[in-house]
C-alpha cells in the first residue's frame, strides 16, 4: 500500500470509542463508527476506503440519539447494525437499519428496526455470530446474558432466551464463537465464562480476572485470546483451561481490545490505552514442542511484536479487521480519529 | 713316464708305444682319433708329445719355420732326448719281469698249502652235530619245571594283593591318624577295582571297613577344605583327593561360593556405615573403621584367590562376584550422592572403592574391575554434579520463598532486605561453594578421578549452564510468569495455594539482576581459571558455559520480574480504582465534603510499594538527595507546610482557568513521554507505578458519567493528590501531567463541568491534610 506504516486517517467530530467492520460489504472495504459525546448530537459514521487506499471517505453520516458505548454490524446485511447507547443514567441497545438511497437524503435518518429493551441493567454490548447468516443476537448487560431472535423482515426481536450470570459477577463484554453458534465468551470481573447458547448455562470458566477484551481465533479451533488491563495479552485453547498456551507482553498500560485477524493464522492485533496499536504474530506451542527445545532455543525467539503503531493522540479503544481486505485495519483513538492502516509490510513472508 | 714312453721315433717304437698306451691309459683309442684329427689340421711344433704325431709333417714344419741352426740346436737336444726315453724304458721292462717272477713263486707256494684241509672241516662238523644233541636234551628235560616255577611267581603275586585288600582298613586308619590322606587315597582306589569285581562276596567287609575309613577321611577333607586356616595348597590338595574320590565337588564349590557372597553382603553393610561414622565421629573412628574395612577387604581377596586357585575353572562366577563388590559400593555411594554429600565424603568414599578394587584386581585380573569401576565412576561422579546443582537449586530457592513466609512479621522491609541478602549470598556462595567442591573433586591424585578429569571439567560447564538455566525457569515459576509442564506440577500447586507476592517477584528481579552483574562473571572467573580446558564435547561445538548467554537472559529475566512486579502492583491498586468509580452513582452524586478516603486507600498502597521498592531496590545515581526529605514515606509533603501553602495558592490559582488551560496545554505540548523504559532504582519503579496509576484513573474516570457533584469530588481527590504525591514520584511534570488529564477526562464526561471555588478547595484540602496530621502520631 502507498504510504508505508503511515495509515490513512479520517477525523470525527467527537470523542469515540466504537468501530466496527462492515463485514456485509463485499463490494467495499468499509466500517462503521459511532461518537461518544455527552453534550452534542453524536453521530453515526459510514466510512469507505477509497479503491486506491489513499482516502478514507464518509458515505453516510446519521444521527444517534444518545452517546454510542457500543456498535455491531451485522454480518449478513451491511444495512443493519446494532448500537449500544447511554446518556446520563438511561441505557438501551437498538437495532438499526441505514435508510436505503440515503445518498440522495439531505439529512438521511436511521431507522431503529428494533430495541433491545429487555434489560434493567446497564448494557454492555451486542453480538452478532460473525461467521453467517444466524437470525440471533446476543446483548449482555452487567449481569445478564439475552439471547433475541430476531427477524429481519418483519423488522423485530425478540427475547428467545435469557439467564443471568449472578449479581457478583458483574459482566463486561464477550464474544461469539466464530465455529460454533452454540458458544459464548464472558468477560466478567474475576473470570472468563464459557456459556452454551442452547441450555443458557455456564459449561466452563477461565478463573483469570480483569479480563477486559477477548476474542476467538477464527482460524483455528478452540483457541480464545484474552486482553487484561495489566497482564498483557493471554492466549488460551479451551480444552486447557488451567494456563494459558502463550502470553504476549501487551501494553504499557492497560490492552484494551484484542482482535484476532480473520484470514492469518495467529495475527493479532491489540490496542491499549498506552495510545498505541501492536501487531503480533503469536503462534502458541504446538503438542511436543517445549521437549525438542534446545537450552539455546528459548533465548533467540522471534519477538512476537510485529509492529508497534504509536501515533495516536490519544487511548485507542476500537479497533477493526476488515474482513474484505483482511491485511487492513481501522484503529480509532478517543480524540475521535479514525487510522486505517495496513499490515502488509509487516507481515512475515511465506 | 709316459711321456718318455710315447717318444718313439720308428714304427717299433710306435707299436711299442701304443702297447704301452694300451695297457696303462684307459682309452687310447679314443685319444687316437682326436689327436689325428687334430694334427692332420693344426701342424704345430707342439704335436709331438701327442699320440697323432707325425714324424714328417713335424719335419717339414720344423724346416719351414726354424733357420739352421736353431734345427742343429733341435738336433742336439732331441738327440738328448732320445737317449733318456730309452733308459727309461730299459727300466720299465726290468720292473714288470721282477713282478712276474714273484707272481708265480705265490702261486707255486699255494699249491702246497692247500692239501690238508679237507680232513679238518670234516672233524669240526663233527664237534658241531655233538653240542647240539646235548643242548636238546637239557632243554627237554627243565622245560616241565619252569612252567611250575612260573605259577607259582602269579600266585604270589595275587596273594601280595589280597593281603594289600586286607590290610587297607587298617592302613587307611593309619593314613588318617598320620592325616596322610593323599596315600589313603592312592591306596583305597588302587582297591577299587577289586572292590569292584568282588567287593559284594569275597571282600565284603573288607570293604565296608575301607569306605567307612575313606568316608572318614572324606569328611576330613571337606572339613579341611572349609577351614580358613589351612593353607591354600592343603585345601586345593584337598579338593583335588576329593574329586578322585567322586565326591560332588560341585557342591562343595556352591556352597563356598555361597560363603564367599555373604562375606560380600557383610561388607556391604560395612561399607555403608562408614560415611555415616565418618560424617559423625573423629578421625581417630574413622580411621579405626577404614582400616577394619580394608582388613576384611583383604580377607575377601584372599578368600576369592584360594577359591579360584581351589576350582580352577571359576572365574567367571568370581567376576562376576567381584563386580558385584563395586557394585554394592556405587549402590551405596548414589545413596548418599541423593543426600547431600560434600565432595571430601565422595572423594574418601572412592577412594575406599579404588583402594578395594585394586586390591581385588590384584587377586582376579579377569573381572576386569578396573574399568567397570571406571564407568560405574564415571556415572556415580556424574551424578554427583548433578545433584550438586539440584540443591544448589533448592537452596536458592528456600532463601527466595522465605519472603512469602516472613513477609507476615513486623519489620517486613527489613526483612525484605535480608531476604534478598541471604538469597544474593545463596546464589552466590553457594555456587561458590559448588565450585570448591569440584575442584576438590579435581585436585585429587586418585588415579580413578584423574582419568575422569576432563569429563568433570565438562560436566561441571555444562552443569552451570544448565543449572543457571534451571534457575531461571525456577523464577520464572515462583513469580508465576510461566507455567509449570507435568513433573513439576505438583510442586506449583503449593506455592499457588498462597499467592504470589509482589515483593517476591522485586526480589527475583533484584536476584536476576545480581546474578547478571556480580554471580555469573564470578563464577566464569573461576571456571576458566580452574574448570578450562575438557574437550571431549568437541571443538565445534564450543565451551559448555557460555556466560555472555547466561548474562542476556538473567537481564531479561530482570526485566520481566520488575515489569511483573509493577503490574502487579499497578494491578492491586487498579482494584481499589475500580472499586471507587463503579460503585457510587456518579449521575446522582451528593456535593463533595471532604476527600473521599480512597485517596487514603490509594497512598497507603502507595506507601507500601514505596517501602517495599527502597528496601530492595538500589537508589537512582541522579538523584542522591532525595532520599534525604522523602525517605520513604508521605510525612516529608506534611512536614513543610509553608511550601505546602504556597503550593495551594498556586494551585487554585490554577484551578480556575484548569480546563482551558489543559486543553490549550494539549495542543501546544509535544506529546508527553509517559510510558519510559523501567530501570532496576527505586525512584524509576516508584515513578513508573505511580504513573500508570494515575493513567488508570484518567481510564476510570473516562468510563463514567458525572454531575457536577461528581466532577468536583474527583476534581477536589486529584488536587489532594497533587501535594501528596509529589514527593513520592520522581517525574514531577509528568505526575501533574497526568492529575491534570485525570480533571480533564471527568470534565468531559461531566454533564455540567463546572469547577469547584479554588477557595473551597484548599480549605477541603487542608481540612484532610489536618485530619491525616492528627492520625499520624497515633496510628
Amino acid at each position: 500500500m502507498q504510504g508505508g506504516s503511515n495509515g490513512v486517517g479520517y477525523g470525527l467530530k467527537y470523542q469515540a470509542r466504537c468501530i466496527a467492520d462492515v463485514k456485509a460489504d463485499t463490494d467495499h472495504t468499509s466500517f462503521l463508527t459511532g461518537t461518544l459525546s455527552l453534550k452534542e448530537e453524536n453521530e453515526v459514521h459510514l466510512i469507505r476506503l477509497s479503491s486506491t487506499g489513499t482516502e478514507l471517505i464518509c458515505e453516510g453520516l446519521f444521527s444517534h440519539p444518545n452517546e454510542i458505548w457500543d456498535l455491531a454490524s451485522c454480518p449478513f446485511d451491511q444495512r443493519i447494525f446494532s448500537t449500544v447507547f447511554s446518556s446520563g443514567e438511561t441505557y438501551g441497545a437498538a437495532i438499526w437499519q441505514i435508510p436505503e438511497l440515503y445518498g440522495q437524503l439531505n439529512s438521511p435518518q436511521l431507522e431503529r428496526i428494533a430495541s433491545l429493551d429487555a434489560h434493567s441493567s446497564k448494557i454492555k454490548c451486542t453480538l452478532w455470530w460473525p461467521t453467517g447468516r444466524h437470525d440471533m443476537l446476543v446483548s449482555i448487560d452487567e449481569q445478564n446474558l439475552f439471547l433475541w431472535s430476531f427477524d429481519t423482515s418483519k423488522k423485530n426481536a425478540q427475547v428467545q432466551s435469557q439467564e443471568s450470570a449472578g449479581v457478583l459477577h458483574s459482566l463486561s463484554g464477550g464474544a461469539w464463537d466464530p465455529h460454533d453458534y452454540n458458544a459464548l465468551a464472558l468477560t466478567s470481573e474475576s473470570s472468563v465464562q464459557l456459556w452454551d447458547l442452547r441450555t443458557m448455562k455456564k459449561t466452563n470458566s477461565i478463573d483469570h480476572p480483569h479480563v477486559r477484551n477477548l476474542d476467538y481465533n477464527v482460524k483455528r479451533k478452540y483457541m480464545l485470546v484474552t486482553a487484561e488491563d495489566e497482564s498483557g495479552i493471554h492466549i488460551w485453547d479451551l480444552r486447557m483451561l488451567k494456563f494459558p498456551v502463550l502470553d504476549l507482553p501487551g501494553h504499557t498500560h492497560w490492552t484494551w481490545t484484542v482482535k484476532c485477524n480473520p484470514e492469518y493464522e495467529d495475527l493479532i492485533l491489540s490496542a491499549g490505552t498506552d495510545s498505541a496499536v501492536n501487531l503480533w504474530l503469536a503462534s502458541p506451542p504446538s503438542g511436543d514442542k517445549p521437549t525438542t527445545e534446545s537450552f539455546d532455543s528459548p533465548y533467540k525467539p522471534v519477538d512476537p511484536l510485529l509492529n508497534s503503531y504509536s501515533d495516536y493522540e490519544d487511548s485507542v479503544y476500537g479497533l477493526a479487521w476488515s474482513c474484505r481486505e483482511p491485511w487492513i485495519f481501522a484503529s480509532l483513538s478517543y480524540d475521535g480519529r479514525v487510522v486505517v492502516e495496513s499490515t502488509k509490510p509487516h507481515l512475515p513472508r511465506k | 713316464m709316459e711321456v718318455a714312453n710315447e717318444v718313439a721315433m720308428d714304427d717299433k717304437a710306435k707299436r711299442m708305444r701304443d702297447l704301452l698306451s694300451s695297457f696303462y691309459s684307459p682309452d687310447p683309442n679314443n685319444n687316437n682319433n682326436n689327436s689325428n684329427n687334430v694334427s692332420s689340421r693344426f701342424a704345430t711344433l707342439d704335436t709331438i708329445n701327442t699320440t697323432s704325431f707325425d714324424a714328417d709333417q713335424y719335419m717339414n714344419l720344423l724346416v719351414q719355420k726354424s733357420n739352421l741352426e736353431g734345427l742343429l740346436q733341435r738336433h742336439v737336444e732331441m738327440a738328448a732326448e732320445i737317449k733318456n726315453l730309452d733308459t727309461d724304458l730299459q727300466m720299465l721292462v726290468y720292473e714288470n719281469y721282477n713282478k712276474f717272477v714273484s707272481a708265480t713263486d705265490t702261486i707255486k707256494r699255494m699249491k702246497n698249502n692247500i692239501v690238508g684241509m679237507e680232513t679238518n672241516m670234516e672233524q669240526l662238523l663233527e664237534k658241531i652235530m655233538s653240542v647240539q644233541s646235548k643242548s636238546d636234551g637239557v632243554n627237554t628235560s627243565l622245560f616241565e619245571k619252569r612252567e611250575h616255577i612260573e605259577k607259582l611267581h602269579r600266585t604270589r603275586n595275587l596273594l601280595r594283593k589280597v593281603q594289600f585288600i586286607y590290610d587297607l582298613p587298617a592302613r587307611l586308619a593309619k593314613c588318617i591318624k598320620s592325616e596322610a590322606y593323599a596315600d589313603a587315597v592312592k591306596y583305597y582306589t588302587g582297591a577299587m577295582p577289586i572292590f569292584k569285581a568282588y567287593g559284594d562276596s569275597s571282600f565284603q567287609d573288607c570293604k565296608r571297613a575301607s569306605e567307612e575309613a575313606i568316608a572318614v577321611i572324606t569328611t576330613n577333607l571337606q572339613g579341611k577344605l572349609f577351614s580358613d586356616s589351612e593353607s591354600i595348597q592343603a585345601r586345593a590338595e584337598a579338593v583335588m583327593l576329593l574329586k578322585q574320590l567322586n565326591f560332588p565337588v560341585d557342591n562343595l564349590k556352591a556352597q563356598l561360593f555361597e560363603k564367599l557372597e555373604q562375606f560380600l553382603v557383610d561388607l556391604h553393610l560395612e561399607s555403608k556405615e562408614i560415611p555415616h561414622t565418618s560424617a559423625d565421629q573423629g578421625n581417630l573412628r574413622e580411621s579405626a573403621t577404614s582400616a577394619a574395612h580394608e582388613a576384611s577387604i583383604r580377607e575377601f581377596a584372599e578368600a576369592v584367590r584360594a577359591y579360584r586357585v581351589i576350582f580352577h575353572d571359576s572365574e567367571q562366577q568370581l567376576s562376576r562376584l567381584a563386580q558385584n563388590l563395586p557394585k554394592m559400593h556405587f549402590e551405596a555411594t548414589q545413596q548418599h550422592i541423593k543426600t547431600q554429600l560434600a565432595s571430601c565424603d565422595l572423594v574418601a568414599m572412592l577412594r575406599i572403592i579404588w583402594t578395594d578394587v585394586l586390591l581385588m584386581d590384584e587377586v582376579l585380573p579377569e573381572a576386569g574391575l578396573r574399568d567397570f569401576t571406571m564407568e560405574a565412576a564415571d556415572v556415580a561422579v556424574k551424578q554427583y554434579i548433578a545433584s550438586r546443582f539440584s540443591h544448589l537449586l533448592l537452596d536458592i530457592s528456600g532463601a527466595v520463598v522465605k519472603v512469602g513466609n516472613q513477609m507476615e512479621g513486623v519489620e517486613e522491609e527489613n526483612c525484605l532486605q535480608a531476604t534478598l541478602e541471604a538469597s544474593k549470598k545463596a546464589v552466590l556462595q553457594g555456587s561458590m561453594d559448588v565450585l570448591l567442591d569440584f575442584r576438590q573433586l579435581l585436585d585429587e591424585n586418585l588415579e580413578l578421578l584423574s582419568k575422569l578429569r576432563d569429563l568433570v571439567v565438562d560436566w561441571v560447564q555444562e552443569g552451570f549452564q544448565d543449572f543457571f538455566k534451571k534457575l531461571n525457569d525456577h523464577f520464572l515459576l515462583l513469580s508465576g510468569k510461566k507455567y509449570p509442564s507435568g513433573q513439576d506440577l505438583s510442586f506449583r500447586e503449593g506455592i499457588q495455594g498462597d499467592k504470589i507476592l509482589p515483593a517476591l517477584v522485586l526480589v527475583l528481579a533484584q536476584l536476576s539482576v545480581f546474578v547478571e552483574q556480580n554471580a555469573i562473571p564470578r563464577i566464569t572467573e573461576d571456571i576458566a581459571s580452574f574448570f578450562s580446558g575438557g574437550g571431549s564435547r568437541g571443538y565445534e561445538n564450543g565451551p559448555a558455559f557460555v556466560p555472555a548467554e547466561i548474562c542476556r537472559t538473567f537481564r531479561a529475566a530482570g526485566e520481566k520480574f520488575l515489569q511483573h512486579y509493577i503490574n502487579m502492583r499497578t494491578q492491586k491498586i487498579s482494584v481499589v480504582l475500580n472499586k471507587r468509580f463503579t460503585t457510587p452513582n456518579w449521575v446522582k452524586h451528593k456535593e463533595p465534603r471532604e476527600v473521599h478516603m480512597f485517596v487514603d486507600l490509594l497512598l497507603q498502597e502507595v506507601d507500601s510499594i514505596v517501602k517495599e521498592v527502597e528496601s530492595i531496590l538500589p537508589e537512582g545515581v541522579n538523584r542522591k538527595h532525595r532520599r534525604t526529605d522523602s525517605s520513604g514515606s508521605t510525612t516529608s509533603s506534611r512536614s513543610n507546610p509553608l511550601r505546602d501553602d504556597r503550593m495551594v495558592q498556586s494551585n487554585t490559582q490554577k484551578a480556575r482557568s484548569q480546563l482551558l488551560e489543559s486543553h490549550l496545554a494539549k495542543l501546544f505540548k509535544q506529546k508527553m513521554e509517559i510510558f519510559t523504559k523501567v530501570e532496576h532504582t527505586q525512584e524509576s519503579v516508584i515513578t513508573t507505578i505511580a504513573k500508570l496509576c494515575l493513567k488508570s484513573l484518567q481510564e476510570f474516570a473516562r468510563l463514567q458519567t458525572f454531575n457536577r457533584s461528581g466532577f468536583q469530588q474527583i476534581q477536589l481527590d486529584i488536587h489532594f493528590l497533587k501535594t501528596t504525591l509529589k514527593d513520592t514520584a520522581d517525574d514531577e511534570a509528568a505526575v501533574d501531567f497526568l492529575l491534570d488529564e485525570v480533571i480533564v477526562a471527568a470534565a468531559e464526561r461531566c454533564l455540567d463541568p463546572i469547577p469547584l471555588e479554588p477557595s473551597i478547595l484548599d480549605r477541603l484540602t487542608q481540612a484532610k491534610l489536618a485530619k491525616t496530621r492528627e492520625q499520624g502520631p497515633t496510628s
